[in-house]
């Protein structure tokens, strides 16, 4: 269950593009806590910032001012190469297009992260059983993704984000490239894995049919967070 | 999780493999090119050091020749007279000997068109050169890398030749063929006299693997020459000193002494500017191949470059990423070179080839294999390590935008 425990904590936090000699404020100012445990929807109109925020949260970006202190750790002072090492461990990430290796079976994607992890085989066999099961997909784990539907392939995706045992997952608009029927499975998915695991999720969408699966839901206009100091509902 | 390594964590070896099926083209152009650069090395390989080795290697240490003064750089040239050998031998104590018999050799060297009797002649200019060499039984004695193979020697005065064994390939004789009876024995033409081919010499990696012999007297004859190119002598006590002081004395003779492997050795230099021109004609086609290479790797990678920033997303370093991309980009010149090199292997190994009036014959050894192997090695990794750097650079947020609108 979820605890008061900041897991996410942005301070002023502020990005800045240059674009043809002019810059484009992309955050400003943002001030955002959330809680270990809480699934977050993050909303907003096209260009509000959502998935730059999200990439900033991942470490896959650098905020041009402001702080940002993800799972105790002050992501803002690390190198590119521990960045890596910070995010092998602690994030999980689930994208719109699922980004699964063409060439890999479902097994094989989902295995893909635990090589950055200095585990046994057997281990690697294990989690890799264990998330294929959690996200009810494990019939075909020998499949390769050209075989499968969209929410099938986007489960495995859920499962190569979930198999590190991350401390936050963050999702890109999980259920954008999805049909009505799919994109409610990987959200009944994404409820379970909240419910039952207490883990911590952040979602970007536009949609508010998604966003009410979310525990709470932040709105960003224009870079800057509508709700009110970002306190969490 | 806390168990994400500290150290350099590379991705799969089994993703590279799988990823080099995923465009046939890329891999049949990029294994094409492999395969080609590994042939062409392989085989200039080969030939540089055939040439090389059998230039060097005709040089017997202990052997000094006496050639012409003043054809020191070409014993074709030479021209000493008929007796001199055997006041040679009259003259000088510590020539060796074996059995009763010294180790001279009068030789006449003389470069002439040759051809099997039934081939068609050589049209306009164009002619078949062979070295032929007129010795005497002795030649065996000074020129220890020549063995009687097959047949027997030939005869004086019976228009008969014997023939190194590279020799006898390219003019399609085989050692079954010189064991017939006298009037089935094969026919060439020297000088569009016929010959009967009475023996195979076998001399491998030497100049006299290509070389036509034949009794001394007779290419005399066939040249109408009175004198001789050289006489070839093994050592045994004696040293190039006494010879040359033997040269000196007898100006009458007009001769100079030189150390055969020597002699050899400044031939092997006349031939570098050959063996430079063999070696920059495969690194430009080496090079040409590595463009091609780098140009359809940096399409490939930047095709995937979605997927490539999803690697570091996963946690992959930079360097993890660059490694197996160039893992990707070895395994599929592999492909290509390893083939390559089999095949190099069985085709060009034992193969004469013809050089000026000689033959050399070409061996695909562990040093020309290793070279091949290097040179595919190089293709994968200097083809595909810029592709690889250039897609790094591209950030990952735009990287996973990449193609998306």
């Amino acid at each position: 269950m979820a605890t008061v425990e900041p897991i996410i904590r942005c301070s002023s936090l502020e990005k800045h593009y240059e674009r043809g000699g002019e810059t484009v404020r992309v955050l400003e100012k943002l001030d955002l806590t959330i809680t270990r445990g809480q699934f977050v929807a993050l909303m907003g109109p096209s260009g509000s910032g959502k998935t730059t925020l999200l990439n900033l949260l991942a470490g896959i970006d650098r905020p041009t001012a402001g702080g940002l202190v993800v799972d105790g750790q002050d992501i803002t002072t690390l190198s590119r190469a521990a960045l890596a090492h910070w995010r092998a461990r602690s994030v999980g990430y689930i994208f719109q297009l699922y980004h699964l290796v063409p060439v890999l079976t479902a097994y094989e994607n989902v295995e893909l992260p635990l090589y950055v992890h200095n585990i046994s085989r057997r281990e690697r066999h294990r989690r890799v059983c264990e998330a294929l099961e959690s996200v009810s997909i494990s019939d075909r784990h020998a499949h390769y993704p050209s075989q499968l539907s969209g929410g099938q392939e986007q489960r495995v995706a859920i499962a190569r984000a979930i198999v590190t045992q991350p401390s936050l997952l963050l999702a890109d608009e999980p259920t954008g490239d999805l049909d009505r029927a799919s994109a409610a499975g990987i959200m009944e998915l994404l409820g379970r894995l909240h419910r039952e695991h207490g883990q911590t999720i952040v979602m970007v969408t536009h949609d508010p049919a998604t966003a009410v699966h979310a525990q709470r839901t932040v709105h960003l206009d224009k870079g800057r967070l509508v709700e009110p100091h970002g306190v969490a509902s | 999780m806390n168990d994400a390594r500290r150290g350099f964590a590379p991705l799969p070896i089994f993703y590279a493999a799988r990823n080099i099926g995923r465009s046939p083209l890329r891999l049949a152009l990029t294994a094409g090119g492999g395969a080609l650069v590994v042939f062409l090395v392989v085989g200039s390989m080969a030939s540089v050091r055939a040439l090389d080795r059998g230039v060097r290697a005709s040089g017997t240490p202990g052997n000094v020749m006496l050639v012409g003064a003043g054809s020191e750089e070409s014993v074709e040239r030479s021209e000493i007279p008929a007796s001199a050998p055997g006041v040679l031998a009259a003259s000088i104590e510590g020539i060796r000997h074996e059995g009763g018999a010294q180790f001279i050799s009068p030789e006449l060297h003389v470069p002439l068109p040759l051809r099997r009797e039934g081939d068609p002649a050589p049209e306009g200019n164009s002619r078949s050169l062979a070295l032929v060499r007129g010795v005497e039984p002795a030649a065996f004695l000074v020129h220890p890398q020549a063995r009687l193979a097959a047949g027997r020697l030939a005869d004086a005065g019976a228009d008969e030749i014997v023939v190194g064994r590279a020799l006898a390939a390219r003019l399609r004789i085989g050692d079954a063929d010189v064991a017939s009876s006298n009037e089935a024995l094969p026919v060439v033409l020297i000088d569009e006299r016929p010959h009967r081919v009475t023996g195979i010499i076998d001399a491998p990696g030497v100049a006299i693997d290509g070389e036509a012999w034949m009794p001394i007297s007779d290419l005399l004859v066939l040249t109408k020459r009175q004198t001789i190119s050289a006489a070839v002598v093994s050592l045994d006590g004696a040293d190039i000193g006494d010879l040359e002081a033997f040269a000196a004395r007898r100006s009458d003779l007009e001769i100079a002494a030189i150390d055969e492997p020597a002699y050899y050795a400044q031939l092997a230099q006349f031939f570098r500017p050959v063996q430079i021109l063999i070696g920059v004609s495969a690194l430009i086609v080496a090079l040409g191949a590595m463009l091609g290479g780098l140009n359809a790797l940096d399409a490939a990678f930047a095709s995937r470059s979605r997927e490539i920033a999803m690697l570091q997303v996963l946690g992959f370093s930079r360097g993890a990423v660059i490694l197996s991309l160039v893992q990707e980009s070895v395994l599929a010149v592999a492909t290509g070179a390893l083939p390559a090199l089999l095949i190099a292997r069985l085709a060009l190994d034992g193969v004469g080839v013809r050089f000026s009036m000689g033959v050399f014959s070409l061996s695909v050894d562990a040093t020309c294999v290793a070279s091949g192997l290097g040179a595919g090695l190089l293709l994968g990794v200097v083809g595909s390590l810029p592709p690889a750097i250039r897609c790094m650079r591209t950030a990952i947020p735009i990287a996973l935008k990449a193609d998306l609108t």
